[in-house]
């Protein structure tokens, strides 16, 4: 039964391996042909890598950028949660933070930010950390501010039939309710930042993955350029699959999935 | 006597919301008095040079190349997302290659990761940023339409194919109009990704647009037209929005 099972899901990922080999075939084909600051080779590519992998200065970069995502994913929850919790809890807020707020700086570019941020803060760390972080309000304003619709008005009730306590209410009924919410913006906004962050950094950082990528450019290292890309696209998808996805399905069973 | 009460409520939260804006303009327009222009532009300066983005010839180039490329990747993306799923639907290896394999590789490739690339590999020009934003726009158009011919009543499709045989016709006038909110849905998503990453795909290999634009404005440190080549996005894309695809939509009826 088990070994039919096998098979047939065997039979079904060959497509798939197929295409994986096909596409690095073809990759290979064109390097061949290519100069290597045009296209280098898949071979190159992945000694690059490793090499990458086993230079601490390189980690150095990783780190750093890793703590930009970090830095910014933590202010813009702040942010984006307490505007959604000041048009929870004083609705004549709640255009401002939904209507004006939220869809503004959703609409404005991310690239604008850092730029602008740029000339307020220089080639630094705080840049950076800034041009994620208002990029990532808005996803934070949205997920918190639907939780807070959704939460269930009776079970918010019955708590106040036991208490007067503004603040244990909150802790005891409101918080647990938000959980799924709040991690829904962590999962969504630790995605999103990566990518902006190598924007962010390769125009307004001194140090990080962007700022690899810059100096790459100008020194025509494509290999280099490629193994950034792979290594980012490798750590949010490890990331995303091994950490934050399990971890939410656990906290989805505790806290009953919304 | 509720209802008083509900719009004293409404009218406050105008106040609030239309009161922000408002101190907000007043505060910047403090701050900048202060600042030199290239730190902080003041409010005059960005509505000028605003103004220019739309009015002034050499301006307006800029801002019409970019938005004729927004709306080509837009197109060119749902049409391909419409193939593929198309050919998803017939064949289950494709359909687990998108899922498995583009869908992962496309959401999480950095834009700017495609536009440097692109720009080493194409020529500068309109084909390399329309290229860039098609990549990105792709993986969205393809999650929206794939989810409408897993949608689609079978009945009216075999309704349909005892009237005709021909396969475009059954297309046309059966599938098509099944498909439209999908489609509609995927074009407003795009949209609103596209004009995101515009700037991004024109910082590199673009000889004209608003973020080749940008680019310039930020190396001579001419603020007020870094600040106003984000608002205008925001604007032309809030105008996009409102004057085409929802009126769009509405033409389109919901299944």
């Amino acid at each position: 039964m088990s070994g039919e099972g096998a098979v047939t899901s065997a039979r079904r990922q060959l497509p798939l391996h197929l295409f994986t080999a096909a596409v690095i075939a073809l990759w290979a084909a064109l390097a061949a042909f290519l100069p290597a600051y045009v296209l280098p080779g898949p071979a190159e590519v992945a000694r690059g890598l490793v090499r990458f992998l086993l230079a601490p200065p390189m980690l150095l970069h990783l780190a750093l950028s890793l703590g930009h995502v970090a830095a910014a994913l933590f202010f813009s929850f702040l942010l984006g949660s307490g505007l959604a919790l000041l048009a929870h809890y004083a609705p004549a807020c709640r255009l401002m933070v939904h209507g004006r707020i939220g869809p503004f700086l959703n609409a404005f570019s991310g690239v604008g930010w850092t730029f602008v941020a740029i000339l307020w803060f220089g080639l630094s760390d705080a840049t950076v950390i800034f041009a994620i972080a208002v990029l990532l309000v808005p996803f934070a304003i949205v997920n918190i501010g639907a939780g807070l619709d959704g939460l269930d008005r009776e079970l918010v009730e019955m708590g106040r039939s036991f208490g007067r306590r503004r603040g244990a209410e909150f802790r005891r009924i409101v918080l647990p309710a938000l959980y799924p919410y709040v991690f829904a913006t962590l999962r969504t906004g630790f995605g999103v930042a990566w990518k902006v962050a190598l924007t962010a950094e390769l125009f307004g950082g001194n140090a990080g993955l962007g700022y690899l990528v810059n100096i790459a450019r100008q020194d025509y290292n494509t290999p280099l350029i490629l193994v950034v890309i792979l290594l980012m696209m490798a750590i949010v998808y490890l990331v995303d699959r091994q950490l934050l996805a399990p971890l939410q399905a656990r906290l989805g069973r505790h806290y009953g999935a919304a | 006597m509720a209802r008083p009460r509900a719009l004293a409520g409404r009218a406050l939260e105008r106040l609030f919301a239309d009161g922000l804006v408002l101190a907000i303009l007043a505060a910047w327009w403090f701050a900048a008095r202060g600042l030199p222009s290239f730190v902080l532009p003041s409010p005059m300066d960005v509505g000028l040079a605003l103004l220019r983005l739309f009015a002034a010839r050499d301006f307006l180039i800029h801002t019409a190349a970019s938005t004729v490329r927004v709306v080509a990747s837009v197109l060119i993306a749902a049409a391909l997302a419409l193939v593929l799923a198309a050919g998803a639907e017939h064949s289950a290896a494709l359909s687990a290659i998108i899922e498995r394999r583009l869908l992962p590789v496309l959401n999480s490739f950095p834009a700017i990761g495609w536009a440097i690339l692109v720009a080493i590999w194409l020529p500068p020009g309109d084909l390399g940023v329309v290229l860039v934003q098609v990549l990105i726009l792709l993986p969205f158009c393809l999650v929206n339409l794939g989810e409408g011919w897993r949608a689609l009543d079978r009945e009216a499709i075999e309704m349909g194919r005892s009237f005709t045989r021909s396969r475009g016709r059954l297309f046309l006038k059966v599938l098509l109009p099944l498909l439209c909110p999908y489609l509609i849905a995927a074009i407003r998503i795009s949209y609103g990704i596209a004009w995101k990453v515009a700037l991004v795909s024109e910082l590199f290999g673009a000889d004209r647009g608003l973020g080749y634009l940008m680019l310039r404005a930020e190396v001579s440190s001419d603020s007020a037209t870094v600040f106003a080549t984000c608002l205008a996005i925001v604007l032309i894309f809030i105008a996009g929005e409102k004057l085409v695809i929802d009126r769009l939509a509405r033409l389109v009826p919901n299944p």
